[in-house]
């Protein structure tokens, strides 16, 4: 089946981002395809490469792994610099995008699935 | 052909990112010419009470931006009519027209949506 996800949340705060990426994990090791990843709204803050928990799980190296395996992790440009995102900050093989990509994986999904508040 | 997508609305307008970010991913979304319907439900319906004036809040009011939602592609809104009458509205208190709905309404409209973005 391929499945679109949107996070809507940020890191840490909430567990949004935490379950999207157990829920993409899951999915993927059935063998499931996703169409992609939305990092929308505040969302756009999981995909912050400055992000350095000490001894704690971390999130947006979470997401750069996911993309690393071929999965398009975008996170939102207006979101970003609404956020005060600079283009260096971005993670590691994620990029950042308008909501073309967001309708994009809509499409494309059989199943769409929103991880937020 | 892809799945129909529905736009749920179930914030109120201000205090929250989520309704005019679910307005904006609509107008972005409805570009794309998707078949995309808005259904505004509990404190969402707000979003559309005409007169709306947030400037104490520094914020720009959104209801006016749902009339030209029509200019994007995007023409399916249902508002829940218990949402309504719950907050003392009526359809003649809304920016625009809008198709009113009951609960058996709002499930056949999400039901016939095979994707639901809540905001």
């Amino acid at each position: 089946m391929k499945i679109g996800v949107l996070v809507l949340e940020g890191p840490y705060q909430h567990q949004a981002a935490d379950s999207a990426y157990h829920f993409v994990q899951a999915a993927l090791a059935r063998g499931h395809e996703i169409t992609g990843i939305f990092l929308y709204t505040d969302g756009v803050n999981n995909a912050n490469g400055y992000i350095k928990p000490p001894g704690e799980r971390n999130i947006a190296e979470r997401f750069s792994e996911l993309a690393a395996q071929g999965i398009d992790v975008v996170a939102c440009t207006a979101c970003a610099r609404f956020r005060g995102f600079r283009r260096d900050m971005v993670a590691e093989n994620v990029r950042l995008g308008g909501l073309g990509a967001l309708a994009d994986y809509l499409r494309g999904a059989d199943r769409f699935v929103t991880f937020g508040d | 052909m892809s799945e129909p997508v529905a736009v749920l609305m179930r914030k109120a307008p201000y205090g929250s990112v989520y309704t005019a970010e679910g307005f904006r991913s609509t107008m972005g979304i409805g570009v794309f010419e998707m078949d995309l319907s808005v259904v505004f439900v509990d404190d969402g319906v707000y979003a559309l009470v005409k007169g709306q004036n947030p400037a104490g809040l520094d914020m720009k009011p959104l209801g006016d931006g749902f009339p030209m939602l029509p200019d994007f592609g995007v023409s399916k809104f249902y508002v829940h009519d218990q949402s309504l009458s719950e907050r003392g509205l009526k359809a003649d208190d809304l920016v625009m027209d809008v198709e009113i709905i009951d609960d058996a309404g709002v499930a056949r409209v999400l039901e016939s949506c095979g994707i639901v973005l809540p905001f």
